[in-house]
Formats: structure tokens, C-alpha cells, sequence
């Protein structure tokens, strides 16, 4: 192909990437809405949450006072794994990283951008329950992303509730 | 489908090709997203935190002797950020920039890592098993007829850490250590002391009405900075019956800007002014020997006889300092001012228990002839601020044996043979004594950096903690130690009221007692030293000052990149070293500003670049210490790739002579006359100024201290025009520059600090009936707009320190963009320190600006020379009610907030910088680089200065506007705490960084819409005004005018005339 054709053909697909991208920012497909990582121990939520009755914020201990939710301490888990189900293949897994002194690398599901301040105490305190934002964690086996966490989303939610839009509420 | 080239189709290999290739865009584009990382738990929660609070550890600050108390905030186990602890007796929660700075010593790339051992020219690390074995190794090859003569050099300190290094160095024969001061003030300390029992007594400036300094800047390095600067701020904002401030000497410092006359006396000539106040000689004689009018000084002898109470205070850097220093206690004496203005009975510590000069050149004579088997350096950097021809490097270089215990690299430890390296001060325990009766407590803010932060390393341990660990290890003197854990429960032990006591003091900080004082030995006094010879009979056209950096010190700010990029407060020169020149001198020898001069003394010789400044005198030359570091910083600055001779400036003591005071062992430093030649060359002086002069308008205004009257007397709109600005004063009779132009003063912008009503972007047009009322309706559910934020600056108050300068660094991430290896888009090649500024391209938020008014007319009569005016005003973002900014961005990134802020939202900006170019106080910062980005060469936070960032505050990327907040993270910070507490913030329950700093208590930061904040009565203060009021920008930022006290005669700001520098 000659350069003058390539010069013919490359912008039209350019248009058609951005148009393309547009598009998917718009439908929230720019998201990582629905990602559901492998974690490196299969932590089942319903079984803490529906069958043994334990509170969100039993383990996330801070997210009604704090601007981050809190992750449970690896001595936190042990615990009761010390003795409950210790001879279960992921609470083994757990143990070993408690042996070895290392922490659980836990894959992250949940992010907003660095120029965006959440601070959870100010939500869970407003009354908004953490399945809002995150969905159904009790009832999955594999926690994914439950919400687009976009911009639009969260002002639609903070119009709805009378809660502050002003662009410094989250930015700064 | 042809395959002949030339055939319009295009190829389906080439068709695939570029679908595949623009398929892969979007998807890269569309859906990437950035990867989200891991969450790393805690293995053990840790006691007393909550992800995402900050703790709060009340210590205490090392970065001079001083002993301010710190309140470190540390959030996730990295402290990041340090305020003055208001309960501390000392500095009542002000800071100054150095105490600021600590931080980036903390995180200072450069620290050592590991313990080092030298090998040859090479330094090798090693474990902290093995640096220890050869430490005890050491030591044992020193025991017995060699140890007396061993010594340990410590940087000079209060508390408890001395006096347990004197009984660890008694346990081995060793002599008591000596206390490193490099620019110590022991002239006028033991002046002080003979006079008046203590070594700084308190200065009551507010009892003064009168204060004459002969050279003493006790808004800078005299005394005890923070504390004299708060007593100072307080008086003078006053305003009635404030006090006076005349300053005598050859250069015009920050205290002598900061003063209402300037007396430009010949350097050493002092001492004659302080005898004719005495009466002990003539005023023909003291005006011979000084260069000033005989009129000047009997007006001067006449004010202060008639002042009634006053003081006067002596600096400690010329020849005479002692004798001067006992000249002005006499006159204190005289006039009745110990006990009232002079309290002897609140002083600071003892100073002048530092090692002297004259003790350290005992120490160079004693190493030079061999006679020194083993010496230990903790902290200190003889080898850099010690008088270069003193020859401490040359004659340290003997000992055989040589141990560092410091933090960072420097040209003493580069001379040592091995180095343990020790905590940083915010990592330690420690106590200090910075007062009578008061033991400030000194704890750990977070685990040390190096070695437990990060355990990649081997890092640091206190040194007190290795000399335990080493003594106790060793039968023969470990003893007294045995039951002894650690230092820290040597040092609780030693407290008053031990262990319990101090567990409940540590979170105030400090507690009332005495630690047992260290024996100290007697000084030396001048057995080493020669005195000085006078100054007149040296070489040299001019007199030459070499005065203290306000910002560097004796040098060690100068590792720390936000004191380099910090401008000093009197040139407003960044990352640099220059000679001040009078402009009558410079035109005279044809020199202009950045030409490089060689300036030599008897002692060596410079090469600097010439900066016209108009208060020094035009027969004096003055230079700074504290740049020109061969090693500390070289990491930092300097990458890897420059070789040697790669420096920040030139080191000041090359030219003093190593003249010791004969009474007081003190180092002298204005000593000397110097010659001065260009070289031809020239260079560009980095500097954050635009104009020194006002150029009329009306940005600093100052009122004449009996005007004040008419501005009280007036009410409402009548108070407009009864605000004269200074210079319409009747006291000149002639209208300044400023007055010429200056607008009228008015009240109008008050609207712009009301709680803000329907559309207050369009200020006093808008009005409530408007259909866009959106949310700045005063009723909108947000409640957002009942509160207004505003700021008062009290330039009575504002001394022009620059503390606010490096605490809103510290706050908001801002970069640092003047270091070498930043300054260019190539990094093949390092460019000059401060390259960017010179194009620039600072990122100071909040920025100090230092005017001129009046000043030399083109003679050298000192009358005519010192005749200027100084004024300070700290310039950040106004948060205008209507600002020009706002409607010039195309994509909505900068607007108003309902409660009164200026919002830059980084995350919408696309670099467009219309707004900077359309603001008119030029307060808004482009980031031309990726700073915050970690893969560009122009990466402003190094690891681990990166453990520093706030994490309440993003850090901005290539190609976004940036600048003040109003520290938006604090208001909401403090919003979030009121509404989770169920309550209303509580008046003045926060500030901002800036105003938390401020050791004048210049800013006032609140809400102006609700009369319960401070900030609310300060806006109707008679002396307010608005910056470019003019322009109907409302800015939420209200200046209060200084207020200048002319002496009797004087004009109260110098007449503008053609050729005013």
C-alpha cells in the first residue's frame, strides 16, 4: 500500500476508535464493572454473612468512621480459624500466610481514581447499606464489581438523596 | 483484488493490518482500565489506628537547638505532615520553614541505608552485626593511654542525650564531648549570661516602645527565633503603643526589613553607636567611625532616651560582638529594661554551653599534630561549616580512626572510616531542656524509614541505642548499664516522675522539670585562637558580611529540596548563592545582576554572582552560608550521572578567617574586608520575583501608625475615603509612586464575603431573583452556601518569614521543580539548579512578595542609602467572588463553589492555562511536566520523599493547572468529623495550613458568614482592604495594612523618585 492510500484509510478508522470509544464511555462500558478476579484464597462471603449471621462491619471495622472500609487483619481471621474449619483446603491456604508472616495479597475489586475522595463513614452513616454500592456480597461466591462506580452514577445517587454535587464534595 | 500497487483498492493484508491495529486501540482506550492493584492487610492490626485517620504524636523538633514542640500527624504508619504543638511553651504551635522541612530529612533519599565501612576510596554496606564488632574493635584498640585523647563531636543539643554521651564517654576514658554549634552565639550568650543570669532571656516586645537592634535577628537565627517572632508579631499588631523597631549594621536582614528605620553603620561600627548612647564617647566620633550623620545619631540618642521603655539587642557576628553585646546590656540596665522588656527569668537555653571556635580549633590543632587516636562525629559537619581554613578536613583526616553516627551523607562523614548510621529525630526518643524548668519530650512519629519501614535494608538505629548496646556487650564497662533495656527506658527512668509520668506526658509533650545538666567543660576560651584583627586593617575594598542563611542555616537545610526551592525571604532567590552589592557600588564597577565576581578574602577566595540589593551598605559586601555542599544532597539533586564538582552555590566560609571571639571562644563571622573582580562571565540568578517594586498598585499598603485614628473615627462609606494609603501622609508632604495610582481603598467587596446569594459570580449584579439559582440559592438543601471561606492577612503582623511557604508545600503536594536533573525535557544531561524557576515554571501556592518603596536616588550618603521601605505580602489564590479565571475555561474545570472557593478540578483541566494568563495575581501553577509521575525524569518525590504525599490531597499530572485550595481537604476533613460527631463545626475548629504555621499569626483563616469566627470581625477591621479591589474580583482574601512607625522627622515611607531601584 502507498502512503497516499494509508492516508486515505487511517483517519476514517481513527474517527470510527473514537466514536467506537465514545460510545462504550457513555453505555459505562469504560467501567470494570463486573470484574471478578481470582483471589488468592476463595473467600466465601455467604458462608460468613448468611450462614453464620456475621456483620459487614465486623471485618470491614471502619467504614462507618473512617474513609476507608477497613480489611480484616490476617490475626483477625485466625482468630476463629485457629480452630474453626482448620482443616478446610482455604483456611489452610490462610494459615500458611499466617505462619509465614505475610500478608494475604488480595486482588482489588473496588477503585476510584486518585482524584476522587469516597469517604465511606459519611455514606454508611447517610444510611446508605454497603449492597448499594456493592451489591449482593452476601450472596457471592466470587465477589465482582457490582456498580459502574462512574462519575454519572454517583451523582445521579447524591441528586436522588439530596446529598452535596458540588464538584469539590469528591474532587480535590 | 489487484496486487498492483498502484490500483486504488487497498490490500487486505494491509486492510487487517490497520483494523487490527485500531481494534486494539479502542479496546485500549475504551476499556482500559487501571489496573486496581492489591489489598495488603495488616498481619496484626496495630493498637490506637483507623485506615484512613491520622494519628497525632506530640514530639519534639531537632532541626536546631531550639526545642519547639511538634504535633506529627501520621497517617497508615508515614508521618506527613508536622505543625507546632500550641501547647508547648516554646512556640505555641507556630513552626518555621526548617522545622517544616524536617520532613524531607525523614525521607531524605540520600539517607544512609546500611551501616558503611570504606575500603579504600569505595564504601561498602555491611550488616549491623558486623558494623558493631568493628565498633567495639575500635574502641578497645583506643582503651587505655590513648582514650583520654579521643573525642566525640555531637551536634549541639539540649536534654538528655548529652549527658548520657558524657557517662558512656566517661566509661572509656573518654573526655566529655563537645556540642557542635557552627555558627554558635556564644559572644552574645555569655554576655547575656554575666548581665543577666541567663543566656536568652524573654523579650517582652509588647512592653517596648522602643526596640534598637545593633545586627541582632531575632526574627531569623538570634536567640530563639519562633518564640521572639510570636512575642514580636503580637506586639506590633497592636498597633497603639507598638513598638518602634530601628536596626543598626551594614545589611538590612529580614529583622532589618522588618524594622521602621534602617541605620546603615559601618560593619563593627556598632559598637561606637552603643557608646555614644551610653555617653561614653562623642557623637563626632561615633559618627567618624560609623559612616552615619551626626544628625541621624543624635536623633537616635534622643529617641531612646525619651522612649521610655524600650530595648536593645545586640547581634553576634562582628568583631566586637562580646563587648557590643555588653555595651547593650549596660544601656538596658541604664534605661530600666531588665525585668520589664528583658525578662531574665523566662529564658530560653543555654547556648552558649556549645562547643565554641575556639574549642573546635583546639580540636584541629590537637588532630593535625596527631595526638587524636579515635574520633566520633554524630550529626554535625565541621568539615563543611567550619571555616574552611581552620583546615578541619585536612587535620580530621589524620585521625586514625574516624566513626560517623549521622543520617546522611556529608563531607565529614565522607572523611570517616566507618559510619552507624542513626535515626532520624522524628524515629527517636529523645528529651530536650529548650527552657528553664520545661523537658520537652521527643518520640518516635513513626518506625524508622529505613530498616523497619522498609526492611530492604539493613537501615538505622539510635545511636544512643548502639552506644548501650556496645558498652554493655563489653565486661569492662558495661556495668552500670546491665539492668538497662533500652535507651528509651534509660531515658524514662531519668525523667521527672519516671515511667508513669511520662506515659501520660507524651501526649502533651512536655513537662515541667529539669534534667540533670550535663558537666560540661569550661570553655576553652581563646587558648587556641588569635582574635580577630580589626576589620579595617584587612585587605580588600569592602567590608564583607557573612550572615547565616535564614532558610539553610549553617547548611543543613540544604539537602532538603523545599528549603533549596523555598526563596530567601530577603532576595527571593531559590537554589543558589550570590553577593549582595549596593546598586551605587554595582553601577559604579559597571556590574550587573548575575555577573560572576570573584570575592577574596585573607582566608580564600569565591566565585558568585552579583545581586544588587539596596540594603547593604555601598562599602559592604554580603553573602550567605549554608550552599555550596560538596556531598549532602548529591543523590537528590543530582542523579547519578554528574561527576564531581557538580555543587548548589559556594560555601561562605571559605572567606572567614577562623577568628575565634578571646572572651567567649565564639566564631566571628563579619571579620573581614574582601576584594572584589569580575571574572566576565555570567550567569542567570534563579529567582521567584517578578518586580521589587509596586509599580502603584496598591498590592502591599502600609499606614502611618498616627493615621489610625481617622480609619476609627470613620464608619460605613465614609471609612472609603478617609483610608489614606501611605505617603499622602502629611508627614513627606509629597505623593508616592503608590498613592499616584493607588485605588481608592474602598469597602465594596464586602458583598463578595457574604454568605454568597443567586449567581454571586456576577458579584454585585446578580441579584436573587435570577432563574439560575441552581445551588447558590441560600436556601439549597445542599446548605452549602451558609458558609463563606475567607482569609484575613495581617501585614502588621507578617514578617515575611516564608513558614507559611513550606507548610503549604508539605500540605499539598506540591512538587519541587528547581532541582537540577528537572530542569530539562533530556535526561542525558543534568541542567542548572533552579533552571525551571528561571523559566518560570515555580509551583508556589501561596508565595511571599517582597516590595520596595522609596529607596536610593543614586548617592552614597547613608541617609540616602538606608532610606527604604519594606513590605511583605504573602499573595495565594483570593477565591474571588467573581473571578476572571472562572469564565475563560472552556471545559468547566475551574468555577465557584457555593461556600465561597475558587475550585480547580484537576481530573476536568486540559491545560488551556487561559485562566492563569487572565488571573491577576498571576497565582495559578501549570504543570509542565508529570512531577507526580514516577516514570519521568522530572519526578518530584523520589522514594521514599513519596511516603510524605497527603494522601487527602491528589497529586496533579502533566498538563493541569494547579493552585491554593483554601486546604479544601481540611474543610471537608472537618465537616466530615462534625457531621459523624452530630454537630455543627465549631467556630475556628480548624485552619489551614498555612495559618496553622505561622509564627506571626499573620493569617486567620474561617467563615466569614458566620459572626462566630475570628475571621468574620477581621474583615471589618478599619485597615482592610482588598487586592485589586479595582478589578470587582470580591476576593474572599482581606489584607489588613501594615503599620509603619516613623521616628521623629522621618518620612514614614520614602518619597518615589525617578531612579528608584
Amino acid at each position: 500500500m502507498t502512503k497516499r492510500k494509508k492516508w486515505q484509510v487511517i483517519p476514517g478508522l481513527v474517527a470510527l476508535a473514537v466514536l467506537a470509544t465514545t460510545l462504550s464511555a457513555y453505555q459505562g462500558a469504560s467501567s470494570q464493572q463486573g470484574y471478578a478476579p481470582a483471589q488468592p484464597i476463595a473467600f466465601p462471603h455467604p458462608r460468613h454473612v448468611q450462614d453464620l449471621g456475621m456483620n459487614c462491619l465486623y471485618c470491614h471495622f471502619s467504614a462507618d468512621k473512617a474513609p476507608d472500609p477497613g480489611l480484616p487483619a490476617v490475626g483477625t481471621c485466625m482468630g476463629c480459624h485457629t480452630i474453626a474449619g482448620a482443616q478446610l483446603p482455604e483456611v489452610q491456604k490462610l494459615a500458611a500466610y499466617w505462619n509465614a508472616r505475610q500478608p494475604i495479597p488480595w486482588e482489588r475489586i473496588h477503585k476510584v481514581p486518585d482524584y476522587v475522595q469516597f469517604p465511606h463513614m459519611r455514606h454508611v452513616n447517610a444510611g446508605v447499606t454497603c449492597q448499594q454500592c456493592h451489591g449482593p456480597v452476601q450472596e457471592m461466591d466470587r465477589v465482582y464489581q457490582f456498580s459502574s462506580l462512574n462519575m454519572g452514577w454517583c451523582v445521579d445517587c447524591h441528586v436522588q438523596n439530596q446529598a452535596r454535587y458540588d464538584c469539590s464534595t469528591c474532587h480535590y | 483484488m489487484s496486487t498492483d500497487t498502484g490500483s486504488s483498492g487497498v490490500k487486505r493484508r494491509d486492510f487487517l493490518k490497520i483494523m487490527g491495529t485500531a481494534g486494539a486501540t479502542t479496546a485500549a482506550v475504551g476499556c482500559g482500565i487501571d489496573d486496581p492493584g492489591k489489598l495488603i492487610p495488616y498481619l496484626v492490626h496495630p493498637d490506637q489506628t483507623t485506615p484512613g485517620v491520622s494519628t497525632y504524636y506530640a514530639t519534639t523538633c531537632r532541626e536546631c537547638a531550639a526545642g519547639c514542640g511538634l504535633i506529627a500527624e501520621t497517617r497508615d504508619g508515614r508521618t506527613i505532615k508536622l505543625e507546632g504543638n500550641p501547647a508547648h511553651p516554646v512556640n505555641r504551635g507556630a513552626l518555621c520553614a526548617r522545622g517544616q522541612a524536617a520532613l524531607q530529612g525523614l525521607y531524605n533519599p540520600d539517607r544512609y541505608r546500611a551501616p558503611m565501612i570504606r575500603e579504600g576510596d569505595a564504601w561498602r554496606e555491611t550488616t549491623w552485626d558486623d558494623a558493631l564488632a568493628q565498633l567495639t574493635q575500635r574502641l578497645a584498640a583506643v582503651r587505655g593511654a590513648g582514650a583520654a585523647n579521643a573525642v566525640f563531636i555531637n551536634q549541639h543539643e539540649t536534654g538528655s542525650f548529652p549527658a548520657f554521651l558524657d557517662e558512656w564517654l566517661a566509661a572509656y576514658g573518654i573526655g566529655p564531648h563537645l556540642g557542635y554549634e557552627a555558627l554558635g552565639q556564644q559572644a552574645v550568650a555569655r554576655a547575656h549570661r554575666e548581665a543577666y543570669g541567663v543566656a536568652w532571656p524573654r523579650l517582652r516586645f509588647d512592653r517596648a516602645r522602643l526596640v534598637v537592634s545593633f545586627g541582632a535577628d531575632f526574627l531569623e537565627d538570634w536567640g530563639v527565633s519562633v518564640p521572639q517572632q510570636l512575642d514580636f508579631a503580637d506586639a506590633r499588631a497592636r498597633v497603639e503603643n507598638a513598638p518602634r523597631l530601628v536596626y543598626v549594621g551594614p545589611r538590612r536582614s529580614l529583622t532589618g526589613l522588618n524594622a521602621d528605620e534602617w541605620i546603615p553603620a559601618k560593619a563593627g561600627s556598632e559598637l561606637e553607636i552603643a557608646r555614644l548612647l551610653l555617653g561614653e564617647t562623642s557623637t563626632a566620633q561615633a559618627a567618624e567611625a560609623s559612616g552615619v550623620s551626626e544628625e541621624t545619631l543624635v536623633r537616635l540618642q534622643r529617641e531612646v532616651q525619651g522612649a521610655g521603655q524600650s530595648m536593645i539587642l545586640a547581634g553576634s557576628t562582628a568583631a566586637n560582638a562580646y563587648d557590643l553585646a555588653l555595651a547593650a546590656t549596660r544601656l538596658n540596665r541604664q534605661l530600666g529594661n531588665v525585668g520589664t522588656t528583658i525578662v531574665p527569668g523566662e529564658g530560653f537555653a543555654d547556648d552558649d554551653r556549645a562547643a565554641s571556635l575556639a574549642d573546635m580549633l583546639d580540636l584541629v590543632r590537637r588532630m593535625d599534630a596527631g595526638q587524636v587516636p579515635l574520633a566520633m562525629v554524630r550529626g554535625a559537619n565541621p568539615a563543611h561549616s567550619m571555616p574552611r581554613n581552620a583546615r578541619f578536613a585536612e587535620a580530621f583526616a589524620k585521625v586514625p580512626v574516624k566513626i560517623g553516627f549521622s543520617s546522611y551523607p556529608d563531607e565529614t562523614m565522607a572523611l570517616c572510616d566507618i559510619v552507624l548510621p542513626d535515626h532520624h529525630p522524628l524515629e527517636s526518643w529523645g528529651a530536650a531542656v529548650p527552657m528553664p524548668g520545661v523537658v520537652s519530650l521527643q518520640q518516635p512519629a513513626m518506625t524508622a524509614v529505613y530498616g523497619e519501614f522498609d526492611p530492604r535494608f539493613a537501615g538505622s538505629r539510635p545511636t544512643a541505642d548502639v552506644l548501650l548496646q556496645v558498652a554493655k556487650a563489653d565486661a569492662q564497662v558495661g556495668g552500670r548499664w546491665a539492668n538497662v533495656a533500652d535507651w528509651r527506658a534509660l531515658l524514662f527512668s531519668r525523667l521527672p516522675g519516671g515511667e508513669p509520668a511520662i506515659t501520660e506526658a507524651l501526649t502533651r509533650g512536655f513537662i515541667r522539670g529539669s534534667l540533670p545538666a550535663a558537666a560540661r567543660p569550661a570553655p576553652r576560651a581563646a587558648a587556641a585562637a588569635a582574635p580577630p584583627p580589626a576589620i579595617a586593617s584587612t585587605a580588600g575594598d569592602f567590608d564583607l558580611v557573612v550572615y547565616p542563611s535564614p532558610v539553610l542555616g549553617d547548611g543543613r537545610g540544604a539537602n532538603k529540596p523545599w528549603l533549596q526551592e523555598l526563596p530567601d525571604p530577603v532576595t527571593k532567590v531559590v537554589w543558589s548563592s550570590w553577593v549582595e552589592i549596593h546598586p551605587a557600588t554595582a553601577e559604579r564597577l559597571g556590574i550587573e545582576r548575575g555577573d560572576l565576581v570573584r570575592v577574596t578574602t585573607a582566608a580564600g577566595n569565591v566565585v558568585v554572582p552579583a545581586l544588587p540589593y539596596l540594603g547593604v551598605r555601598p562599602d559592604t559586601l554580603a553573602i550567605a552560608t549554608g550552599q555550596g555542599h560538596a556531598v549532602y544532597g548529591r543523590a537528590l539533586y543530582w542523579e547519578e550521572r554528574s561527576g564531581d564538582g557538580a555543587r548548589i552555590g559556594v560555601n561562605a566560609m571559605d572567606l572567614v578567617p577562623a577568628a575565634a571571639d578571646p572572651r567567649s571562644g565564639a566564631i566571628l563571622l563579619t571579620v573581614t574586608r574582601a576584594a572584589l573582580e569580575r571574572t566576565g562571565d555570567d550567569v542567570q540568578i534563579p529567582t521567584t520575583e517578578g518586580s521589587a517594586r509596586q509599580h502603584g498598585r496598591g498590592i502591599a499598603r502600609a499606614i502611618v501608625a498616627s493615621e489610625l485614628g481617622t480609619l476609627r473615627t470613620a464608619s460605613g462609606a465614609e471609612q472609603a475615603t478617609e483610608i489614606a494609603p501611605t505617603g499622602q501622609s502629611g508627614t513627606t508632604g509629597q505623593p508616592t509612586e503608590t498613592a499616584a495610582h493607588a485605588p481608592e481603598p474602598d469597602t465594596t467587596f464586602l458583598p463578595g464575603l457574604r454568605s454568597p446569594t443567586a449567581n454571586d459570580a456576577e458579584g454585585i449584579f446578580g441579584n436573587d431573583s435570577s432563574k439560575y439559582q441552581g445551588m447558590y440559592a441560600p436556601d439549597h438543601w445542599s446548605r452549602m452556601a451558609d458558609r463563606r471561606w475567607a482569609m484575613t492577612i495581617d501585614l502588621a503582623r507578617c514578617t515575611g518569614c516564608s513558614a507559611c511557604v513550606t507548610a503549604c508545600y508539605a500540605e499539598n503536594n506540591i512538587p519541587v521543580v528547581g532541582m537540577p536533573y528537572q530542569a530539562t525535557a533530556f535526561p542525558q544531561r543534568d541542567g542548572t539548579p533552579g533552571e525551571n524557576i528561571l523559566r518560570s515554571r515555580e509551583m508556589n501556592w501561596i508565595r511571599l512578595e517582597r516590595y520596595f518603596e522609596g529607596g536610593w536616588h543614586g548617592g552614597t550618603d547613608p541617609g540616602d542609602v538606608g532610606n527604604f521601605e519594606s513590605r511583605f505580602v504573602p499573595m495565594l489564590c483570593q477565591h474571588c467572588g467573581n473571578a476572571p479565571c472562572e469564565p475563560v475555561c472552556p471545559v468547566y474545570a475551574t468555577y465557584h463553589s457555593p461556600d465561597g472557593l475558587n475550585v480547580q478540578v484537576y481530573n476536568r483541566c486540559v491545560g488551556t492555562r487561559y485562566c492563569s494568563n487572565n488571573c491577576p495575581y498571576k497565582v495559578r501553577y501549570f504543570n509542565w511536566f508529570g512531577y507526580g509521575e514516577e516514570a519521568r525524569p522530572q519526578y518530584a518525590f523520589k522514594y521514599p520523599l513519596n511516603l510524605q504525599l497527603n494522601p487527602d490531597v491528589n497529586v496533579r499530572g502533566k498538563g493541569v493547572m494547579e493552585k491554593c485550595s483554601f486546604c479544601v481537604q481540611r474543610i471537608r476533613e472537618a465537616e466530615n468529623r462534625a457531621t459523624l460527631e452530630g454537630r455543627e463545626l465549631e467556630p475556628d475548629e480548624f485552619t489551614t495550613a498555612c495559618a496553622a504555621a505561622c509564627p506571626s499569626r499573620a493569617i486567620v483563616f474561617g467563615d466569614a458568614a458566620d459572626p462566630r469566627w475570628a475571621v468574620s470581625g477581621l474583615v471589618h477591621d478599619p485597615r482592610s482592604y482588598h487586592v485589586f479591589a479595582e478589578l470587582n474580583t470580591f476576593t474572599a482574601v482581606v489584607y489588613l495594612q501594615k503599620v509603619i512607625h516613623p521616628g521623629e522627622g522621618q518620612p514614614s515611607s520614602a518619597p518615589a523618585a525617578s531612579g528608584a531601584h
